[in-house]
C-alpha cells in the first residue's frame, strides 16, 4: 500500500508505505550501493537515484477516499537515495572538501530538479548516520524527500520566519546569527560565510544549526566560495562530533529550504541545516519519549553554551583529514 | 457600523459617491497590505487610496514599449512630440490625452521604501496619478454599467528598505493573484526583424536556415514581411504556404515561428474592406484609427464580435494547423483600444477576450506577446517584450518614449528584470550581434548581450547570417543564463547598475553596468567543481538514476 492519511486532530499527513516494511536490514555480505552491487552496476562518483522502497512515488497509484472524515490521498512524491562516494569506508567526517563540494553543487542541482515539478511543495535532503538512528547501510549516503506537502514542523518554520518579518522587517535567522556573533557564547565553528552553532533554543544536548550569513532561501542560491565554506564546516563538524566522545558519533543531518510551488511569499525563508544526535554523554541516550513525542515540547539536559564550548573545543585539523 | 461616517459592516467599509457605491477591506500581509473591494454603478475613473509622493519615483507605461524609469516629479514632461502624437494615438496608452497632461503610472509605482501596485487588470485599467505631491491610486472602467457589485482589481501596499526587493515580492503577489500557467520553456533563436525588416524574401530564409547550423537554435522565426496585408494572415505570393515555410524550418530541427499583429486590421486590407462591423467604433460608428503604421490607418479587430472571434480563431488556427508553433503577437494593444463594441464591455475586458481566443485556438504553442498591454496580459503569453524595439544603435540623448533604440531598450530590459520567469518569459528583444550595418560597437554589443542572459532572458539573435558575428558573444550570453538574478539601483540617477545572478549555468555572476558610460564589468565566481549529469532509466523497475561526476573541460 502507498498513500497518505489525514489526521484531522493535529492536521498532519501520514505516509503509509508498506513496502518499506520490506527493507533489508544491514547485508551480509555486500553492500547494496558500492559499485557493482545490487543498485549501482559500474564506477561511479555521486549519484541519486529513486528509493527502490519509497514513501512517496512519482506515479503514485491513485486512492479513492470513501470517507468525508478518514480522508486519505495519493503518495504523488520522490524519494532518492544520494550517494556521496563509491567508497564504502568513508564518511563526511573523512572525505575530501572537494568531494563533499560536489556533494553539495549535486544537491543543489537535485533541488532544482525536483522542486521544477508542479506537484512537490518541499525539497528536504537528510542524512541519518549510524545505526541508533535507524540507518541501514554504512557507506556515506543521505536521502532526500520531495514532499507533496508541507510537513508540519516546516510549516511551522515558516509561519515563525513570517510572523518574525511581518513584527520585525527582518529575518530572523539573519537577526540570530547577528546576535549569537555579538553574544559569542555558543559558536562551535566559523567561517566568513557560514556559521555553526549550537542554538540558544536547542532541543537537543549536541545540537548544532549551520546557517549562512547571506540570507538565502535555497541550498543553490549559494556562491561557489560559501559552498566551498560550507563543505569545510560540514566536514569540521561531523569530525568534531566524533571526537567528542573518540566514538563514531550517531547524527541526523537535515537540510531546510524554501518551499516550492506554493502561492504565498517565502522570501523570509532562511536557508540552513540542523544537526541532531540522540548521544547525551558517552553511551548514554538522549530519548525522544512521552514528553517530547507526545507534546514537542523538549527538555535538554545540557546547557547549549556547555554543549558548544565542548564542541568548539574538540581539536579538528582539516589537513590531517 | 459607521466610521467615519462610511459604513463599516464587519468586513468592508461600505461608502458611496456620485454614481457609484463601493466596499473596501484592508487585508495585512507579511509585507504590508492589501486592499481588496467591490464596486456598482456607472462607473467611470475610481480613486481608492492616496499617499504621500517623493520627489522621486519609479514608473511604468502601460505597453511592452513603453519605459520604465525612475523620474524626478518636479517640472516632469512626458516630452512627447507632436507628429508622433498623430501616429501613436492608443500606443501611447488607453487615454492617449490623459497621459500628456498628468503624470502617470500604469499598474505600479514606486518610491525608494514602498512599492504600490494593483494586482490584476481584468475589468478596469488600473493607474497611479502623481498630483499635488500625492500619488493617488485610480481604477479607469470607461464608463461602464454595472448593477451588481463586481470585484475592484485588488491594490497593494508594501514597505521596506529596498524598492527592488519590494518589486519582487509584488511580482510573487501578482502572479500568485493571477495564476498564470506559461511554457517551462525560456526560448533561444533567430528573429528576422533586425536585419532584414519588411523586406525578408523567403530566399534570405532559406539562406539564414542553412548558416544557422552552428548556432543551435531551438526557434526560428520570421517577422514582419511574409504576409499579404496587416489583418489579412495569409502569405503574400513570393512566399510559400504555412505548411512549406513550416516543414523547412522544421528540417533544421527548429521550432517554425511566425510574427502577426492579430488584433491590427489596415485600411487596404480586405478583411477591413469587407467586415467594417469586425472592427472598433468611434462615437459616430465609423471604424475608429487605433495607430498609423506602415503609412496606413490602423483599426483594431472588436474581439466581442462573433464572426470576429471566429476569423481570429480560425487565423492562429489555420497557422498551428499547418506547423507553426511559436507565434509573436504583436501590437496587442490594438485588442484594448476604447471605442464601440458589438459587446459592451470594457476596453480592458475586449483585450481579455481575444486573448483567450488566441490562447484557446493554440494549446501550449508558445505565444510572445509584443507592443501588449501589461497586467492584462498574463497568464495569456508565455514570453513578452518588455522594451521598447532595440536598434543597429544607440542614442543615450534621444527621446525617451517607445522610439526604436538600444539604450533605452536595454533600460528597460533590466527596469522590468523582475517580472521575468513569474508573469511570462522577459524578452529583451533581440541581440544584434553583426559587426556590419550597425552603429553598436563591441562593447554594447558585449553589453545588450551579457545582460540578457544573465537576466535570464529569452535570446533571439538577428542578423543576416552571412555577416561577420560576434559568435563568442552569443555562446557567453548563453552560458549566463539559469541563474536567480537581482538588481540593485533602480533609484540611481544615471542609467547604472548592479546585478548579481545566482546560479548560473557558469555559478555566480556579479555584472556592474553603467548604460551612460557604455562599461560593464563582469565578476565571476570562484571556480568550483563543474558536474556532469547522466539520468538513466532503470526500465525493470521504472527508477530514475541521476549520475553526476566532474567535467572534463579538456575533453
Amino acid at each position: 500500500m502507498l498513500e497518505r492519511r489525514f489526521n484531522p486532530i493535529t492536521g498532519e499527513w501520514v505516509m503509509i508505505s508498506s513496502s518499506r516494511q520490506k527493507r533489508p536490514n544491514l547485508p551480509k555480505d555486500s553492500c547494496p550501493i558500492c559499485p557493482g552491487v545490487l543498485e549501482l552496476p559500474g564506477e561511479y562518483d555521486l549519484v541519486s537515484f529513486e528509493n527502490r522502497f519509497p514513501a512517496l512515488k512519482k506515479d503514485a497509484p491513485n486512492v479513492e477516499n470513501n470517507s468525508n472524515v478518514l480522508i486519505k490521498d495519493k503518495s504523488q512524491g520522490i524519494c532518492e537515495v544520494v550517494v556521496y562516494t563509491e567508497k564504502h569506508n568513508s564518511e563526511l567526517s573523512y572525505m575530501p572538501i572537494y568531494q563533499i563540494e560536489k556533494l553539495i553543487n549535486m544537491w543543489a542541482d537535485r533541488t532544482k530538479e525536483l522542486s521544477s515539478y508542479e506537484f512537490i511543495k518541499y525539497v528536504f535532503i537528510f542524512e541519518n548516520k549510524g545505526k541508533e538512528v535507524g540507518a541501514t547501510l554504512p557507506h556515506p549516503h543521505g536521502q532526500l524527500y520531495a514532499f507533496p506537502f508541507l510537513p508540519p514542523r516546516i510549516q511551522l518554520k515558516i509561519e515563525s520566519l513570517e510572523k518574525w518579518y511581518s513584527e520585525k522587517n527582518s529575518c530572523a535567522i539573519c537577526d540570530i546569527v547577528k546576535e549569537e556573533k555579538e553574544q559569542n557564547e555558543r559558536i562551535v565553528y566559523e567561517t566568513e560565510n557560514i556559521i555553526a552553532l549550537v542554538p540558544f533554543y536547542a532541543r537537543y544536548p549536541y545540537e548544532v544549526h549551520v546557517y549562512p550569513k547571506r540570507h538565502v532561501e535555497t541550498i543553490y542560491e549559494l556562491s561557489n566560495k560559501e559552498k566551498k565554506e560550507f563543505a569545510e564546516v560540514l566536514r569540521v563538524i561531523t569530525n568534531k562530533y566524533n571526537g567528542l566522545f573518540n566514538m563514531p558519533f550517531p547524527y541526523m543531518m537535515m537540510f531546510f529550504q524554501k518551499p516550492f510551488n506554493i502561492n504565498k511569499t517565502t522570501h523570509f525563508f532562511h536557508f540552513h541545516v540542523e544537526f541532531i544526535s540522540p548521544m547525551r554523554g558517552p553511551n548514554l541516550i538522549k530519548w525522544v519519549a512521552s514528553v517530547e513525542s507526545g507534546t514537542w515540547a523538549f527538555i535538554n539536559p545540557i546547557e547549549p553554551e556547555q554543549a558548544a564550548k565542548q564542541l568548539r573545543d574538540v581539536e579538528v585539523k582539516l589537513d590531517e583529514i | 457600523m459607521n466610521i467615519l461616517n462610511n459604513y463599516f459592516d464587519g468586513e468592508y467599509l461600505e461608502f458611496n459617491k456620485d454614481n457609484y457605491s463601493i466596499k473596501l477591506k484592508i487585508e495585512k500581509i507579511p509585507e504590508g497590505y492589501i486592499i481588496r473591494g467591490k464596486v456598482k454603478g456607472k462607473l467611470g475613473k475610481i480613486d481608492i487610496f492616496d499617499d504621500f509622493a517623493d520627489e522621486d519615483l519609479f514608473i511604468n507605461n502601460w505597453q511592452s514599449w513603453s519605459p520604465t524609469k525612475k523620474i524626478k516629479v518636479l517640472n516632469y514632461k512626458y516630452n512627447i512630440p507632436d507628429d508622433w502624437k498623430k501616429t501613436a494615438k492608443y500606443s501611447a496608452h488607453p487615454m492617449p490625452e490623459y497621459l500628456e497632461n498628468n503624470i502617470i503610472s500604469d499598474y505600479f509605482i514606486a518610491k525608494k521604501n514602498k512599492v504600490y501596485g494593483f494586482l490584476t487588470s481584468k475589468i478596469a485599467h488600473p493607474f497611479f496619478e502623481v498630483k499635488d505631491n500625492k500619488i493617488i491610486a485610480c481604477l479607469e472602467y470607461f464608463e461602464k454599467n454595472a448593477d451588481e457589485y463586481i470585484d475592484i482589481e485588488p491594490l497593494i501596499i508594501l514597505e521596506n528598505n529596498e524598492m527592488e526587493k519590494l518589486l519582487e515580492i509584488y511580482a510573487d503577489y501578482v502572479k500568485f493573484e493571477n495564476n498564470p500557467k506559461f511554457s517551462k520553456w525560456n526560448p533561444v533563436g533567430w528573429s528576422s526583424w533586425y536585419h532584414y525588416y519588411e523586406e525578408l524574401t523567403w530566399q534570405d530564409t532559406l539562406k539564414n536556415l542553412e548558416l544557422s547550423k552552428e548556432y543551435n537554435y531551438e526557434v526560428f522565426q520570421l517577422d514582419d514581411s511574409w504576409q499579404k496585408d496587416i489583418g489579412d494572415w495569409i502569405p503574400k505570393d513570393s512566399f510559400p504556404g504555412f505548411d512549406i515555410i513550416a516543414n523547412k524550418i522544421k528540417e533544421y530541427g527548429y521550432i517554425p515561428g511566425l510574427w502577426l499583429a492579430p488584433f491590427s486590421v489596415s485600411e487596404i486590407s480586405e478583411v477591413f474592406l469587407k467586415h467594417k462591423d469586425w472592427l472598433v467604433k468611434d462615437e459616430n460608428g465609423e471604424p475608429k484609427v487605433a495607430y498609423i503604421n506602415w503609412r496606413k490607418n490602423i483599426y483594431a479587430l472588436d474581439t466581442t464580435h462573433p464572426e470576429a472571434q471566429e476569423h481570429l480563431k480560425n487565423i492562429f488556427l489555420n497557422m498551428r494547423n499547418n506547423g507553426i508553433h511559436y507565434f509573436k503577437t504583436d501590437f496587442l494593444f490594438a485588442g484594448a483600444i476604447p471605442g464601440k463594441r458589438y459587446v459592451e464591455v470594457t476596453p480592458i475586458e475586449a483585450y481579455n477576450i481575444g486573448m483567450k481566443i488566441i490562447r484557446e485556438a493554440i494549446g501550449e504553442d508558445f505565444i510572445l506577446g509584443c507592443g501588449a498591454p501589461i497586467l492584462p496580459s498574463i497568464g495569456y503569453v508565455d514570453g513578452m517584450r518588455i522594451s521598447a524595439d532595440t536598434a543597429p544603435f544607440y542614442k543615450p540623448n534621444d527621446l525617451d518614449f517607445v522610439y526604436p533604440n538600444a539604450y533605452y531598450a536595454l533600460r528597460n530590459v533590466i527596469t522590468r528584470y523582475f517580472m521575468n520567469g513569474k508573469w511570462w518569459w522577459n524578452d529583451p528583444d533581440c541581440l544584434i550581434l553583426r559587426t556590419e550595418d550597425t552603429e553598436l560597437n563591441d562593447k554594447i554589443i558585449e553589453m545588450y548581450s551579457y545582460v540578457s542572459g544573465l537576466l535570464n532572458n529569452m535570446i533571439l539573435q538577428s542578423d543576416d547570417l552571412s555577416k561577420t558575428i560576434k559568435k563568442d558573444v552569443y555562446f557567453n550570453s548563453l552560458k549566463l543564463r539559469g541563474g536567480i538574478p537581482h538588481v540593485k539601483g533602480l533609484m540611481n540617477d544615471n542609467y547604472s547598475f548592479e546585478i548579481e545572478a545566482f546560479n548560473t549555468n557558469i555559478g555566480n555572476v556579479k555584472m556592474h553596468v553603467d548604460l551612460e558610460k557604455i562599461n560593464f564589468k563582469l565578476e565571476y565566481d570562484e571556480d568550483y567543481p563543474q558536474l556532469n549529469k547522466n539520468t538513466v532509466l532503470r526500465e525493470e523497475d521504472n527508477r530514475l538514476f541521476h549520475y553526476y561526476e566532474e567535467r572534463d573541460n579538456n575533453a
